[in-house]
């Protein structure tokens, strides 16, 4: 469970993100839109407890994040923009040294399963990740989340710079995860596959949450519609 | 953490090209210069060889020339060279002092390229006055040859800050340390960590190579000198680990973390021996040789007018040699060696303006090292490898006392009128160099490493990134 209780980040007298509510319960994915500058990486760095919120709380898993970073990190796992991970380790390595960091031991049958979940390759197992596309290399997060058993997973423009077929797998593979019970907090500019994977949407400006969505009750060309009213695009163009 | 932290270390060190690049550049920084090291130490050994062998030769031909005499043979030399005069003995078949190298003299030239290794003393020389006043830069070892010191002290720590100035920022410049925090990790501890596997590394090399060129280059070592040596060596590794880290935590980029450990790198290696050297030259300098030798001849001159009653004086001291002496003949080395009591006393003075001057540089030095583990470095590695000031002071004070003894022993026979014959030849003194051993380098190690202890904990809490922790992945 991923919960925000009018979480606010200041700097000085510049509010990046102003009284956030959110409450995402296990199996349910919720899309952050928004232009940049809205608001939703300073959302993901505060649930991580990478900033210190101004006032307010986030909550994972019912604990506060500011509270006990460490307990809360062990229920949480974290995909950002470009997954960097080490290029001289292959994709089983690299998965063990993140597992094994933090704290789990896992088999070498363990660790490809989890790869194999994460919908990686076989031939690919033991490549060096220099090699590895960026589609790749998400796989091997999400593969690195499968094997934390995360209850909760934060996603930053994942599918950025992706290609449409790597974009759509990705896509199944939250699909896989939100079947699995995990709470998804995903931060994109990609309205259609916000569309495709999220049960709920919110669309953030200057920090503040405009507008949510339960995603099933919205097509695609309402939610386009929904966002650009938001953004006040139309007045810009006029 | 650990386990895994290390495993991982150890496998992308060894899969990298940079980090084997550096290994494979200390070792043939180690191997050339423990061979350069090695090379100079032969020399010193051939020349030694070389001149114990002329005198030999020297001390056959003049047994060939007393057997001679003592067959009453004619000899074919000028009259004050024939070895049955005393003086002729004491001035032309003078013993070797020689100061052979330590088993570890290949580590470190230190003063040795700036001194003789061998001396002769005789019979008239001025051996008070030794050439071994020239020293007036105690530090000048640190900008000396390219020898195992030089590349522990100068490059070792550049090999280090090549190894590890980028820990924790090239994380962050490629993005893998916003997914490492996500872990649930201290990313202190972590770096720690990391830090203290390069280390390990960085350490496990060194110590094996030293071991290696020991084994290669040295001569019989006695433990305790090699523990010092490795353990000086690891301490001042640690020293620049314990930098990198304090700097690695102040998390900028890898550009400003280069800079600013190579800055440090300057500050400690070479900018604090120079200042500190320079400052010892200007608050001590050292009195003018040129004065002294010039006092030296007016001396002497003084003293060659009153010799005669120099030589009655003496003689009143040494009223042994006027009842052995029933000729009273009386010639001139008679006078001139009853009057260099008398030069001696009267340049004392002089001397020990040098020697308190170069001792009260070398008490500023002893007492500001600790200001640069560098210098620290360089007087332990000296010591170790027989080549330190004191080494050469204790050599020096060696080779006066010889003098005196080599001179005390052919007295009688020149106040005796005495000849020297073939069979005196065995009870001539000899002269044999009693090395210091080496007391402080233990202590510098243990200093360096609670230096670097204490800067590793200092970097910790004074660490303005570290209070927040959050400020160091942005």
């Amino acid at each position: 469970m991923i919960i925000t209780d009018n979480l606010t980040k200041q700097y000085g007298e510049a509010v990046v993100l102003n009284q956030l509510n959110l409450n995402i319960k296990a199996g349910e994915i919720y899309c952050l839109l928004g232009a940049n500058g809205a608001g939703k990486t300073t959302t993901i760095n505060l649930l991580l407890g990478f900033l210190k919120p101004t006032s307010g709380c986030a909550f994972i898993n019912g604990l506060n994040v500011d509270e006990n970073p460490k307990k809360t990190k062990r229920f949480l796992a974290y995909i950002p923009e470009n997954l960097m991970l080490y290029p001289t380790l292959s994709a089983v390595e690299n998965l063990e040294y993140f597992s094994g960091i933090g704290g789990k031991s896992l088999k070498k049958s363990e660790l490809e399963e989890f790869l194999s979940q994460a919908g990686l390759q076989k031939s690919a197992f033991h490549q060096r990740i220099s090699n590895f596309s960026k589609g790749m290399r998400q796989k091997v997060g999400i593969a690195i989340a499968l094997a934390k058993n995360a209850k909760s997973l934060l996603l930053d423009e994942p599918t950025s710079g992706l290609d449409p077929k790597a974009s759509n797998e990705f896509g199944q593979l939250l699909e896989n995860l939100r079947g699995q019970g995990v709470a998804i907090l995903m931060a994109t500019h990609d309205l259609f596959r916000a569309k495709e994977v999220a049960t709920h949407i919110g669309i953030m400006k200057n920090g503040q949450l405009r507008q949510e969505f339960d995603a099933n009750n919205l097509s695609l060309a309402e939610l386009e519609q929904a966002y650009l009213d938001t953004m006040d695009y139309k007045e810009l163009v006029q | 953490m650990y386990k895994y932290n290390f495993i991982y270390e150890l496998k992308t060190l060894l899969r990298s090209g940079w980090i084997q690049f550096l290994s494979v550049l200390l070792l043939v920084l180690f191997g050339f210069a423990s061979f350069n090291g090695s090379q100079k130490v032969e020399k010193r050994e051939l020349d030694i060889a070389s001149i114990k062998k002329q005198v030999n030769e020297s001390d056959q031909k003049m047994l060939a020339q007393l057997d001679s005499i003592e067959r009453g043979l004619n000899v074919n030399a000028s009259r004050w060279t024939i070895p049955s005069g005393p003086t002729a003995v004491g001035n032309y078949h003078p013993r070797i002092a020689a100061m052979p190298p330590s088993a570890m003299a290949f580590i470190a030239t230190g003063q040795s390229d700036l001194f003789t290794h061998y001396v002769k003393p005789t019979m008239a020389g001025d051996d008070f006055a030794l050439n071994f006043t020239e020293i007036s830069s105690p530090v000048q070892q640190l900008f000396g040859s390219f020898d195992l010191s030089f590349v522990i002290i100068y490059l070792l720590p550049l090999i280090i800050i090549a190894f590890s100035y980028n820990i924790l920022s090239s994380e962050r410049e490629t993005g893998s340390l916003k997914l490492l925090a996500s872990q649930p990790i201290s990313i202190h501890i972590w770096v720690l960590q990391k830090i203290g596997i390069r280390f390990l590394w960085i350490a496990t090399l060194t110590v094996i190579l030293l071991l290696g060129t020991l084994l290669i280059f040295g001569g019989p070592i006695d433990s305790g000198t090699m523990f010092s040596f490795i353990g000086l060596t690891i301490a001042y590794i640690l020293f620049w680990f314990a930098l990198a880290f304090v700097v690695n935590l102040q998390a900028s980029n890898s550009a400003k973390n280069a800079i600013t450990i190579l800055g440090l790198w300057l500050v400690f290696v070479l900018l604090a021996p120079s200042i500190i050297n320079q400052l010892g030259s200007t608050i001590y300098p050292m009195p003018s040789r040129t004065l002294m030798i010039n006092k030296m001849r007016t001396v002497k001159a003084e003293v060659t007018e009153k010799q005669d009653e120099i030589l009655d004086n003496f003689l009143r001291d040494h009223p042994e040699y006027a009842i052995n002496d029933p000729n009273q003949s009386r010639r001139f080395y008679h006078r001139y060696m009853a009057s260099q009591d008398v030069v001696k006393k009267e340049l004392e003075p002089i001397v020990n303006e040098f020697e308190n001057q170069l001792d009260k540089q070398q008490t500023w030095v002893g007492k500001l090292k600790w200001i640069s583990p560098a210098i620290v470095m360089q007087q332990a590695l000296n010591e170790v490898s027989g080549s330190s000031t004191k080494d050469y002071e204790n050599y020096r004070g060696q080779v006066i006392g010889f003098a005196e003894t080599w001179r005390q022993h052919l007295i009688p026979f020149l106040y005796n009128n005495q000849s020297f014959t073939s069979s005196d030849y065995e009870d001539l003194p000899s002269f044999t160099f009693k090395p210091l051993t080496p007391k402080t380098s233990g202590i510098s190690a243990l200093a360096i490493l609670a230096i670097s202890v204490v800067i590793g904990t200092l970097g910790i809490a004074f660490s303005p990134r570290v209070k927040s922790s959050k400020t160091l992945l942005f």
